[in-house]
């Protein structure tokens, strides 16, 4: 709550017609100013706000202090672009009309826009810095616009000569997406001084209509979280890019896989293969190609074997290989691992062997009878051979198909 | 205090510390540093310490402007400083606002007061008493220091004169209250 008199120095010359600022250099400082005044006059009911402009035909006074906001913004409008930026007559100008303001408890402060280049010598800056120094001036510079060494130079050196006690600031903004005023917003010449400062900053957002921070995280402040959350939040969106394209995929392949439903269970499988995939990879991380890879081959290996491929399954999975590359290589190598898996298979069909075994496990599965004749009969051919487990395996499966 | 003794024997009858009258809210002291502020030399308790000081800031000049609460007749002042900072030329003007570094030298002083060594220990300056018989607000302005470097300390500022038998405003509103 800094009792304040404040003259902000607008740059209207030539250059402010850019459009490196957008929309342009003027219209980003007009919405700037706009903002000061609205966070100014909102800190302390007693702060006023004077404006002037430095270029055209000479410095000239628009609004003298006043805490009457309509009357400042009103003066921002019908503005005319032309000359050059004279500083050093705007900033004693600007000390005048705060020397005689009203009342005399008020905190003095220029805030000064120099979007155009500084023509002044460097000494004579310094010169204005130390006057107003000693006539307990505090100055804020917002450096924007054209862009060299040489005004960088003369600005700070003008800042280092007016700075007491760390009241005066300088803001670089360089050209970029970022409006001018969304800038300012988390700069020392909004949060001022310390005490305040974050409800100074929000009651300028308030009064601005422009949305604070990005994540609601001053950059400023916690700069290591602000780049985490922006990284995270680029991967989010990659991420989402990637599932919008494999939903594409599975539902060109979902089409495909209705028409031959009724000939094969295998078109469901491949569909809930597709579907588990789609799954996963909404809960993806970095770790979202291998982890599908693994899932796409386990599902593979479930529905089908080397011994059994009856042809329609291979005209489906080549149906699936000419949609979707990725999942044909996962199938080829669940076809390659299903053979070196022979050895555990012949284990399993010892297992499949025990009659007894087997004829428990089948009158536990819902919808099964174990002693339909087609059962036992399988079960009776399944003694000396490996092959019939799988049409075990496809049973149960169907009556999975029968429950959805 | 040996000094503070001999400042308080000089003031003739009549004369009084015109501290009570100044008008505080509207003291106003540019080119100060802001931790060393113009209050370390004018309030009661301050002024006394003197491990407290005014000081300048960019340059040697400070400028004093103080109001008071009743036209007073001032009579004499006392500064008191360092040996080296001490301030040595003092202008002195009378209702003069709105007065700044820039347009100092566009009046004549009431009266100009050159600080020997003595001054700046506890001598009190006897004004040109005629030229402040009506004055509602004192400006200082200290123009350089003894050793003519960037820095002036003054680390007490007396003033001594008399009020004028006007209605205090301030009172009257006391008794009304009642």
């Amino acid at each position: 709550m800094v009792l304040e008199a404040t003259m902000i120095c607008i740059d209207n010359s030539e250059w402010m017609r850019n459009g490196d600022y957008s929309p342009s250099r003027f219209q980003a400082q007009a919405d700037a100013v706009n903002l000061i005044c609205g966070a100014k006059t909102q800190s302390n009911p007693e702060n006023t706000v004077g404006v002037l402009t430095m270029s055209g035909k000479g410095v000239r006074v628009l609004v003298t202090p006043t805490s009457d906001l309509g009357k400042i913004l009103a003066c921002m409008h019908g503005l005319e672009i032309g000359g050059e930026m004279n500083l050093a007559a705007g900033i004693q100008v600007a000390q005048l009309a705060l020397k005689h303001r009203q009342n005399k408890k008020q905190q003095q402060r220029i805030i000064v826009f120099a979007g155009g280049p500084v023509k002044h010598e460097k000494k004579m800056l310094e010169m204005i810095g130390r006057k107003l120094k000693k006539n307990s001036v505090a100055l804020d510079i917002i450096n924007f616009g054209e862009e060299d060494e040489e005004k960088t130079e003369k600005l700070e050196a003008l800042l280092a000569a007016v700075n007491n006690n760390d009241t005066s600031h300088i803001v670089h903004v360089p050209a970029g997406p970022n409006a001018l005023p969304d800038v300012l917003i988390s700069t020392p010449i909004f949060t001022g001084d310390g005490e305040g400062g974050s409800g100074f900053a929000a009651a300028a957002a308030a009064a601005g209509g422009v949305s604070g921070y990005e994540f609601g995280v001053d950059p400023n402040l916690d700069p290591e979280l602000a780049l985490a959350l922006r990284v995270s939040m680029e991967e989010e969106r990659a991420r989402q890019e990637a599932a919008a394209k494999k939903a594409a995929e599975d539902a060109a392949k979902q089409e495909k896989g209705g028409e031959q439903q009724a000939s094969s269970q295998d078109a469901t499988m491949t569909e809930r293969a597709s579907a588990a995939t789609s799954d996963a990879e909404n809960k993806t991380n970095d770790l979202m190609d291998d982890e599908n890879a693994l899932l796409e081959q386990a599902l593979a290996m479930s529905m089908d074997d080397p011994a059994t491929s009856h042809d329609v399954k291979d005209t489906d999975m080549s149906e699936a290989a000419s949609v979707d590359p990725e999942l044909a290589l996962a199938l080829q190598l669940s076809v390659a691992d299903s053979t070196k898996d022979a050895t555990s298979q012949s284990d399993m069909s010892k297992l499949l062997a025990d009659e007894s075994f087997v004829s428990s496990i089948l009158a536990s599965l819902p919808g099964v009878d174990p002693n339909d004749p087609s059962v036992r009969d399988l079960l009776a051919s399944m003694q000396n051979q490996s092959e019939p487990q799988q049409k075990d395996d496809e049973k149960p499966s169907s009556n999975e198909e029968e429950k959805k | 205090m040996s000094v503070e003794s001999a400042a308080s024997i000089v003031i003739p009858k009549g004369q009084v510390d015109l501290l009570d009258f100044i008008d505080w809210s509207s003291v106003e002291c540019l080119n100060q540093s802001s931790t060393h502020s113009v209050s370390n030399a004018l309030k009661q308790g301050y002024r006394e310490d003197d491990g407290l000081h005014l000081e300048s800031d960019a340059d040697e000049q400070l400028l004093l402007y103080i109001p008071f609460t009743q036209v007073i007749k001032l009579y004499s002042i006392v500064v008191i400083g360092p040996e080296e900072e001490g301030p040595k030329t003092v202008k002195l003007f009378s209702n003069k606002e709105h007065m700044g570094f820039s347009n100092v030298n566009d009046f004549p002083p009431n009266d100009v007061a050159v600080l020997s060594p003595e001054n700046i220990k506890g001598k009190p300056v006897i004004l040109k008493y005629v030229k402040f018989q009506n004055v509602r607000s004192l400006t200082i302005f200290i123009e350089d220091n003894q050793s003519g470097s960037e820095l002036t300390k003054v680390q007490k500022i007396l003033l001594y004169g008399s009020t004028v038998e006007t209605t205090d405003m301030k009172g009257l509103k006391k008794i009304e209250d009642h």
